[in-house]
């Protein structure tokens, strides 16, 4: 029971922190991109829809070939941390959060900084009221982002290499004990994975319902 | 105001419009569809960039026919122009307009609930809180019955005693209710 949780926690903290810092870089580039005019835009825009459908395994590669010993960053000692498992999880939902933001949002934004320099205002005014109206865009798009990453597998087993008690993640435990014949074991952390599912999206709803 | 070889280009297209000084009162904006009247108002708003000359040191504000409300109460997007231009509200007005256009009960309701003549009433008491020189109006009674129209064409007779009024409109007793003077764009300047 007590290595469920550890796995549960250990889940719940690495992708909690992939999301953050996704969220904390998505989010600004998301609505940049959406509210700017700008050459290269279109090709900008393209990478990032692009990278969304990134398969994770290739990514969780390319992670590996940067963080192993013979990669540039191989110095510092990441591979098979939960660091490096951050760091994959982040490099896949950024894409996702900053492309969700920007389809949901370009069109609303366009038309409020239209409004809102009619009415007197300022750049400032401008950022402040989009982030506010597309509120529920962007906590949306968090919400896909960590959904996205607490459910990965592929990736965060290339750079976490799946080692008990220290990169061991609900994903991971339920992949080893499948391949081992324990489908209990992979049921129930399984149904783990559902409930935490069941509970952001409850989340997400309620605030939906509150903000209409 | 004065427009002087106003131009607007789009991809495929380029409309030019016709040298004009506007008069005080109301002045209605008329032509056909694809003329280039929202084009034209959008350009005196400052929000199509265009080549040209326009004259202008007046405060305007732009009521698009497809206004943006924004997701709080009625009263909350009416007094956003005071709060970002660090104004003092002024509730009786607020007060007095709601009344004339029927949106008394309406203004604690979150804006994004009402009806499409209803947000082109809040949007347009919304314009003009900061007290404009010019109010830009385009098509505003597309989404109103005739008693919200009758409403509007009071209010506008009221408002231009202070203000300067360019209406886009094909709504011809509207027109014939409220116009002044004309600029029209006819069917030549495509």
């Amino acid at each position: 029971m007590n290595e469920i949780l550890e796995i549960v926690l250990l889940s719940l903290f690495v992708s909690g922190t992939a999301t953050v810092i996704a969220a904390l870089i998505g989010i600004p580039s998301g609505i940049f991109l959406s509210i700017s005019n700008f050459a290269g835009k279109k090709s900008v825009k393209r990478v990032i829809f692009t990278l969304m459908s990134l398969p994770p395994v290739v990514l969780g590669l390319i992670v590996l070939l940067i963080i192993s010993n013979e990669g540039p960053l191989g110095g510092l000692n990441l591979l098979f941390t939960a660091k490096a498992i951050i760091i994959a999880q982040t490099l896949l939902i950024l894409p996702i959060i900053t492309g969700n933001i920007i389809t949901s949002t370009e069109e609303l934004s366009v038309k409020l900084i239209d409004t809102v320099k009619t009415l007197g205002g300022k750049k400032k005014d401008i950022i402040k009221l989009i982030m506010l109206e597309t509120k529920p865009f962007i906590i949306t798009a968090i919400i896909l982002g960590f959904s996205r990453a607490i459910s990965e597998v592929g990736a965060v087993i290339l750079v976490g290499g799946n080692i008990k008690g220290s990169t061991r993640v609900m994903t991971g435990y339920i992949t080893l004990n499948t391949s081992m014949g324990n489908r209990n074991e992979s049921l129930i952390m399984g149904g783990i994975l559902l409930v935490i599912a069941f509970i952001v999206n409850s989340l997400l709803e309620r605030y939906r319902y509150e903000n209409n | 105001m004065k427009i002087t070889n106003l131009s607007v280009r789009f991809p495929n297209i380029e409309m030019k419009f016709t040298d004009y000084e506007f008069q005080s009162g109301v002045t209605m904006i008329t032509g056909r569809n694809g003329t280039g009247k929202t084009t034209l108002l959008r350009a005196l708003a400052g929000l199509t960039d265009y080549s040209g000359t326009i004259i202008n040191s007046k405060t305007m504000t732009y009521v698009a026919q497809e206004p943006v409300l924004f997701n709080r109460t009625v009263y909350e997007n009416i007094i956003y122009s005071l709060e970002i231009r660090k104004l003092e509200i002024d509730d009786e007005k607020i007060k007095y307009l709601a009344e004339k256009l029927s949106l008394e009960t309406l203004l604690k309701r979150n804006a994004l609930k009402l009806s499409g003549g209803e947000k082109i009433k809040v949007s347009i008491i919304r314009g003009i809180m900061f007290n404009p020189d010019i109010l830009l109006l385009d098509e505003p009674t597309t989404h109103m019955d005739l008693e919200s129209i009758d409403e509007l064409i009071k209010v506008i007779k009221e408002l231009k005693k202070e203000m300067d009024i360019y209406i886009i409109s094909h709504n011809k007793s509207f027109i014939d209710a409220v116009m002044e003077h004309e600029y029209s764009l006819g069917d030549r300047n495509v």
